[in-house]
């Protein structure tokens, strides 16, 4: 009898450690399979192809949390102190000046921004000499890109003023507040819609450099590699298949249930835009590669983000393209 | 010095009180800066730069005309929207104080400002104002106006009612009564109003230019951080922090020598 009940307190112990084995090597599987993204930005239209991207990766087993938080600098120094995995942002002067252990692996747009004027005051580039500007901030793509061209029209800004987000600056044309200034590409439908003929783009010529990248710590990589090229592989097939047809993100938006609070008159915008971001090539085939990087160094030299002399800049230093390239040798490259 | 049981506790010599202060404020000041190198160098983060690299950065910023380009920009709203505040938040708050109708009109709105957290309010700023320097000088007027308004209204119902008695049986006019006996009696906690709404005036400057546009010392921070020159992005909030703290202190000095001897006349012995 005693002998009995010891060997079945043996067997339920036996058990107990079992279940908790399991268990426990049950959430590691969970634990290597996730990881939590902050967008330094409020959701939009323009982060859905992410979204469909992360939702396929769902689908895929990893399990993925997205946060949105109010500027990159706040994203970066997230992943820097480990509270996120992953980051969406440039992040070049993060790795440049501090040394951050990070590298980007990803690049999702490319830069797409527009000059815009009330033609009531100026008609081109000419006529924005001596004049104020609005840009987003200082050492940003927008304040380089209009510097650049004042620089290529021989013009020079009476003065730069800064005003963050293109919705904002949006709302002080269609006010009266301002005259010029450069916007993204859904605030440019906007003011082509709502000023009825008041505005008018300026010609830009084509500026080859990464406006999102995605980012992590290199340690992240290392230890979430399978993880990391589900993501990836699901990326590189949401970009390809946005390319083919843009209409492909209302779809997918609706099959998943994503941003359902985004007002209608919003929604409506969503077509146009990836239309209209599909035009002007911002959704790289193949995730940007070396080609957009040595873009980057370009641009962003000339912004004032990377200091020193870019030639001597190596790819390793900032990007690692191992887990891209891997994808890519599965699915092709385009 | 020896102690007996019947001075068991100890005062010490009253002689020695500044220079015990001075010791002790230094000690103060050293444990923080040096837990700050200290921090730098572990690191506790790589955005964190040690003391003394932001102190390098402060100077580098001094010497090539930065910072004080900065303040200049800093200082238009501040000092507008202090002047506003203090002009029109005296008046109203005496006037508070004196007449009852005044006071049931302004104060829920004023106790609901003050309340109020002006991060956001920021939006309906910016519709109103636009991003320029009305917009600025609007939040600090929204924070520093409540505390300065609330206190001279407060000072004026706190004023003394024997003296406003006694001036009344000499035939004082009511005009004499507030300009005689209310205002005077009331004026050191006007003065520690005014200083308070200076204080609230600069979180409210620093709230405008993060948050509306980057310009004086919000853009150095804006900047420096954006491109990851932390040392510079310190310096610069250290240097706003040691501006704010040495005014207000001097306003307390100020407070202290024209209103407040009695105070003076204790810190002196």
């Amino acid at each position: 009898m005693f002998i009995r009940s010891k060997m079945t307190l043996l067997c339920a112990s036996a058990a107990l450690a079992l279940g908790v084995a399991m268990s426990s090597g049950a959430s590691k599987a969970a634990e290597m399979g996730s990881m939590h993204i902050a967008f330094g930005d409020i959701p939009g239209a323009d982060m859905l192809g992410f979204m469909i991207a992360a939702k396929r990766a769902e689908s895929r087993g990893v399990k993925l949390k997205i946060s949105f938080l109010q500027s990159e600098d706040l994203a970066s120094q997230a992943i820097v102190s480990g509270q996120a995995d992953i980051g969406v942002g440039t992040p070049y002067a993060l790795i440049q000046k501090v040394k951050a252990p990070i590298r980007m692996f990803y690049q999702l747009s490319k830069l797409a921004f527009f000059p815009i004027v009330n033609t009531e005051k100026y008609k081109g580039w000419k006529d924005l000499d001596g004049q104020p500007m609005y840009t987003h901030a200082r050492g940003s793509g927008t304040e380089a890109i209009m510097n650049l061209m004042a620089m290529k029209n021989n013009i020079k800004y009476s003065a730069m003023s800064y005003v963050p987000g293109s919705a904002v600056r949006a709302g002080a044309m269609l006010q009266g507040r301002i005259d010029a200034t450069i916007v993204d590409a859904e605030r440019r439908t906007l003011l082509m819609r709502e000023g009825k003929g008041k505005f008018a783009l300026l010609p830009l010529p084509k500026i080859d450099a990464s406006d999102e990248a995605l980012y992590a710590n290199t340690e992240f990589m290392e230890k979430n590699e399978e993880a990391i090229n589900i993501l990836l592989e699901e990326l590189v097939l949401t970009w390809r298949e946005i390319n083919k047809n843009p209409g492909y993100v209302s779809k997918a938006r609706a099959e998943y249930n994503l941003l359902p609070d985004m007002p209608a008159s919003d929604a409506e915008g969503i077509d146009p835009y990836y239309a209209e971001a599909v035009e002007t090539k911002i959704f790289d085939d193949n995730g940007g590669g070396e080609k957009a990087i040595l873009g980057d160094f370009e641009f962003y030299d000339f912004a004032g983000t990377i200091k020193g002399d870019t030639s001597k800049l190596t790819v390793e230093e900032f990007w690692n393209l191992a887990p891209l390239n891997k994808a890519l040798d599965k699915l092709g490259r385009m | 010095m020896s102690r007996t049981l019947v001075d068991s506790v100890y005062i010490p010599p009253e002689t020695s009180s500044f220079d015990t202060m001075i010791i002790w404020r230094t000690i103060s000041v050293l444990f923080v800066f040096g837990s700050w190198e200290i921090a730098g160098r572990i690191p506790i983060s790589i955005a964190f730069p040690t003391f003394f690299e932001t102190m390098t950065a402060l100077f580098e910023m001094i010497m090539d005309g930065r910072l004080a380009h900065a303040y200049f920009e800093t200082l238009k709203p501040l000092l507008v929207g202090v002047g506003i505040s203090a002009g029109f938040g005296v008046l109203i708050g005496t006037s508070m104080g004196l007449y009852r109708s005044v006071q049931w009109l302004g104060e829920p709105i004023f106790i609901v400002m003050q309340a109020a957290p002006m991060a956001a309010l920021i939006p309906l700023v910016t519709f109103v104002y636009g991003i320029g320097l009305a917009a600025k000088v609007c939040a600090v007027v929204i924070l520093a106006a409540p505390i300065i308004v609330l206190n001279s209204y407060k000072a004026v119902t706190n004023a003394n009612v024997s003296l406003i008695q006694m001036c009344a049986s000499f035939q004082g006019s009511r005009v004499q009564q507030i300009i005689r006996v209310i205002i005077p009696d009331a004026s050191p906690m006007i003065f520690a109003g005014l200083r308070l709404g200076v204080a609230a005036g600069f979180i409210g400057v620093i709230l405008a230019e993060l948050l509306i546009t980057p310009t004086g010392i919000g853009d150095l921070i804006t900047y420096h951080r954006s491109v990851a020159e932390y040392a510079d992005m310190y310096a610069a909030i250290f240097s706003i922090i040691l501006f704010a703290a040495v005014t207000i202190g001097l306003l307390e000095k100020a407070e202290i020598a024209y209103f407040r001897p009695e105070r003076k006349k204790k810190k002196g012995s």
